[in-house]
């Protein structure tokens, strides 16, 4: 499969904004965890969440440039600028490059104010901007309009098979040569509603994620954005590696084909209903990571594993498992060390059998 | 990029306002006759009514069992997928055990937007889980994929008013590059109060039955329904003799990056996809034998679009199927890819509904009485908020 | 607050535009294009705010682009409509 270069990575989320902030929360095993509102009034319960703000947006933009944008809009700004920047693109013609946003849940806020202006005042007073905004395009459209990129443009929501899905589709664009660079992200945003979702269906809140320990419940809601400027692979210095292999299946068909010798980042993200699928997916004497206590449970927090495969390939170096991990197994949780000439690579199963999956590999074949 | 390899369609289903099939569907295009009416599934408190096209509840009596919990916007789906499987000859067994993708456009299907539910947690009532839950189950590629039980790549298209061409044109590359061997490609949607509601506030919904491209045009009426296309690789057509009844061409898409809502003025956007989409098709200009246009109805959509048209397309006629079926949103690229394929087959392309009084702000005019056409490729185009624009060629099939 | 203070007040408000203060708004000056650079979404926005707080409504554009084409404006349409 022809490889797609990783030239700049942009992300924000609850352990802050940009790649420094994540290699620190990486090398600590920490990231700050906030507290997401459950009810619909202010005194009305609340859940730790890992948070995610954009106010960095304003060193790229004037803020009258995106008074009418919301918080999801943001993220998806403010991540995409930070990977042009990272790649050294900020300055470039942007009509050769395609805009691809993978996104589980979309502007859920946003979604959730246009009702309010129709519950408070009625149908006659339903709020033209909020609606707008809560088309689950409108972040691209908002990148695509202030980056000037006049490419394709895709937005996919396929719950946590969003970033998978999307990259099938960002690789195409590339190979078929209709762009020359792809702007590749996930985005999601939290929300109250979203926390008391989770409330109902996960009872117990949890402050600590243990991701590795397959049977418990222990997720943590997380919001933020992971962006990726990516070339064809013959043309891109690889920066961050070489993105190959992307599979996508039924479990029961088949799983996914990984190099034997890989680091192997799983989107475990401490929901015991997908945990057991993990357990019976990781290849004996692997070295495993799931890096969600870092950034939290979002549907595409298989974004954030891609840059962390990034940063692993561009330093050489393996970031500890964050948390616990499981004795007794056949396997072993990633410890500090050489990454050597193994490839990363990631994995996410959904509750239905359903399977995503990337290598990210040293050179472009 | 130059590829040139036709992707053959060897199914489609179709259902909205216009007809329960493909077949009633086309049929009805070259009737005159439509008949939009205010919401009957929900109310709204606005003074005026407006006119939308529904899908009738009988053209759902099929889903039963898993598939009657899943959301509208699903079970639309799934109904114009088994016109579309069975149409192109395949069992749910065979497709089984195939390489299978499946792309689908959509707006309201990803949108978890039910007002009861946020009702009542904003009035702290802490409402029941059972609509979240089937929304968890209701996005639509992957209620396909589930009911089929497929093997391959799975993609919800979320842009707006272009999703459904999106989808198609995107299902074609996963199979020019073997991703797999047949896809279920288009898109579906239905009819909310939440988009009643938006597009009235936005102020392009039009309280009268829709005219596109006409002088007195107010602006769109809304409609439900979905399509499905089968798309499969040469080899498997091969292996299985399967007919073709049209073949994708080419496709283009691009952004005008211009505003949220409204098109770009010039239209930059649509002139680049509809480039795009001449280039991977190998198709001049003048071989296309017809277009069949977003025409929505709304002032500055009808403008921007018969003045690209007029420009990149000279002397091809032109004329919008949405005065039939409402504008369908994630599924009007789909349903008009659909009726594209079926206006080539019978080379006849109608009247463009609704239309009677030329605005002297456009270039041009849609067509004004059905015409027979001798061309074997035709283009359909979608513009969408966001400012994405999609355009996808199709060319005639196996028997003509 | 006069009608016009409280459009003024609305603008910067409901449109977020922080950059100014309502004293700071012009009653004659342009509300779109040139003036306060607001566009067709913000026009549609407008007329829903002024149907939620003076609860008169603007049917089509027709009638709202005269309407709308400043605060001084504004405010007379809305005086016209609540005086009948």
């Amino acid at each position: 499969m022809t490889a797609l270069a990783i030239e700049g990575i942009g992300v924000v989320g609850g352990f802050g904004c940009g790649l420094d902030a994540l290699r620190q929360a990486l090398d600590s095993g920490f990231s700050p965890i906030g507290a997401l509102k459950t009810g619909p009034g202010e005194e009305e319960g609340s859940r730790p969440a890992f948070l995610a703000e954009s106010s960095q947006l304003e060193a790229f933009l004037p803020k009258r440039a995106f008074r009418r944008i919301d918080h999801f809009a943001r993220l998806a700004l403010l991540g995409s600028h930070l990977a042009l920047q990272d790649a050294g693109r900020l300055e470039e013609n942007r009509q050769r490059l395609g805009v691809v946003i993978a996104t589980g849940y979309g502007a859920a806020r946003t979604t959730f104010s246009f009702l309010d202006s129709v519950l408070d005042d009625g149908d006659t007073c339903a709020s033209p901007t909020n609606f707008s905004n809560s088309v689950h395009n409108a972040a691209a459209a908002h990148v695509s309009i202030l980056l000037g990129a006049t490419g394709p443009s895709l937005t996919v929501s396929q719950f946590e098979m969003s970033v998978f899905s999307a990259l099938l589709t960002a690789r195409q664009w590339l190979l078929e040569k209709r762009v020359d660079a792809v702007l590749f992200g996930g985005v999601d945003e939290c929300g109250p509603v979203l926390g008391y979702c989770h409330e109902r269906f996960f009872g117990e809140e949890c402050k600590e994620m243990t991701p590795l320990l397959f049977d418990r419940q222990s997720a943590v809601v997380g919001e933020g954005a992971a962006f990726f400027l990516l070339t064809r692979g013959g043309e891109g210095a690889g920066r961050y590696g070489f993105l190959s292999d992307l599979g996508f299946g039924r479990l029961s068909a088949g799983g996914p084909k990984m190099p034997g010798n890989a680091l192997l980042l799983i989107g475990a993200d401490g929901h015991a209903r997908c945990g057991a699928g993990y357990g019976a997916l990781v290849p004996r004497g692997a070295e495993v990571a799931a890096y969600a206590p870092l950034y939290g449970s979002l549907p595409v927090g298989s974004a954030f594993d891609l840059a962390v495969a990034g940063l692993t390939l561009r330093e050489g170096r393996v970031f500890a498992q964050p948390g616990p991990a499981p004795e007794n197994v056949l396997w072993r949780a990633a410890s500090p060390g050489a990454l050597g000439d193994r490839p990363v690579c990631g994995l996410k199963i959904d509750g239905e059998g359903v399977f995503g999956s990337f290598t990210v590999q040293h050179g472009p074949s | 990029m130059n590829f040139r390899a036709p992707v053959a369609v060897t199914g489609l289903g179709c259902l909205c306002a216009a007809g329960n099939t493909l077949g009633e569907c086309t049929e009805t295009l070259f009737t005159g006759r439509r008949s939009p009416s205010p919401p009957g599934r929900f109310s709204t408190t606005h003074p005026v009514s407006y006119p939308v096209f529904e899908v009738p509840d009988a053209a759902l009596s099929e889903s039963a069992g898993e598939e009657a919990g899943l959301l509208r916007t699903s079970r639309l789906a799934l109904a114009a997928a088994r016109e579309a499987v069975a149409d192109a000859g395949w069992s749910s067994a065979d497709l089984g055990a195939l390489r299978v993708g499946v792309c689908v456009g959509t707006t309201v299907g990803s949108a978890m937007n039910n007002e009861e539910f946020y009702r009542q947690y904003r009035e702290g009532g802490r409402p029941e889980m059972t609509p979240i839950e089937r929304f968890l189950l209701s996005n639509p590629a992957a209620a396909i994929s589930r009911a089929y039980t497929l093997n391959g790549p799975c993609q919800t298209v979320v842009n707006a008013c272009a999703s459904g061409t999106d989808a198609i044109g995107l299902a074609a590359s996963w199979i020019r590059a073997g991703l797999c061997d047949l896809a279920i490609a288009g898109g579906a949607d239905e009819l909310c109060r939440v988009t009643y509601n938006g597009f009235i506030s936005l102020m392009i919904a039009d309280t009268e039955p829709v005219r596109p491209f006409d002088s007195t045009r107010r602006g769109l009426n809304l409609g439900e329904g979905a399509a499905m296309l089968i798309l499969e690789s040469e080899a498997l057509r091969r292996q299985k003799k399967g007919r073709a009844r049209a073949f994708v061409l080419g496709y283009g898409s691009a952004c005008d990056a211009y505003h949220l809502t409204a098109p770009s003025p010039e239209g930059t956007g649509l002139r680049r996809a509809i480039e795009e989409a001449l280039e991977t098709s190998g198709v001049a200009a003048a071989e296309i034998a017809f277009v069949n246009a977003h025409g929505t109805g709304t002032p500055d959509n009808d403008r921007v679009e018969s003045r690209v048209l007029c420009d990149a397309l000279p002397q091809v006629p032109f004329f919008s199927t949405k005065g039939y079926t409402g504008h369908t949103l994630g599924a009007a690229g789909a349903i008009e890819s659909a009726l594209t394929v079926a206006c080539l087959e019978r080379r006849e392309i109608p009247a463009s509904v609704g239309f009677s009084l030329p605005d002297p702000d456009l270039p041009g005019r849609p067509t004004e009485i059905a015409v027979a056409i001798r061309g074997r490729v035709a283009l359909s185009e979608s513009l969408a908020f966001g400012g994405n624009n999609a355009v996808i060629i199709f060319g005639s099939g196996d028997n003509s | 607050m006069t009608i016009k203070e409280k459009l003024k007040k609305l603008l910067v408000e409901e449109l977020n535009l922080e950059d100014m203060t309502p004293e700071e708004i012009l009653d004659d000056a342009p509300l779109f294009g040139e003036g306060l650079g607001l566009d067709s979404l913000d026009a549609v926005e407008l007329v829903v705010l002024v149907q939620k707080h003076f609860g008169v409504e603007i049917k089509d554009m027709d009638e709202g682009r005269p309407a709308l084409q400043s605060v001084a404006s504004l405010a007379a349409f809305i005086e016209e409509k609540l005086a009948k």
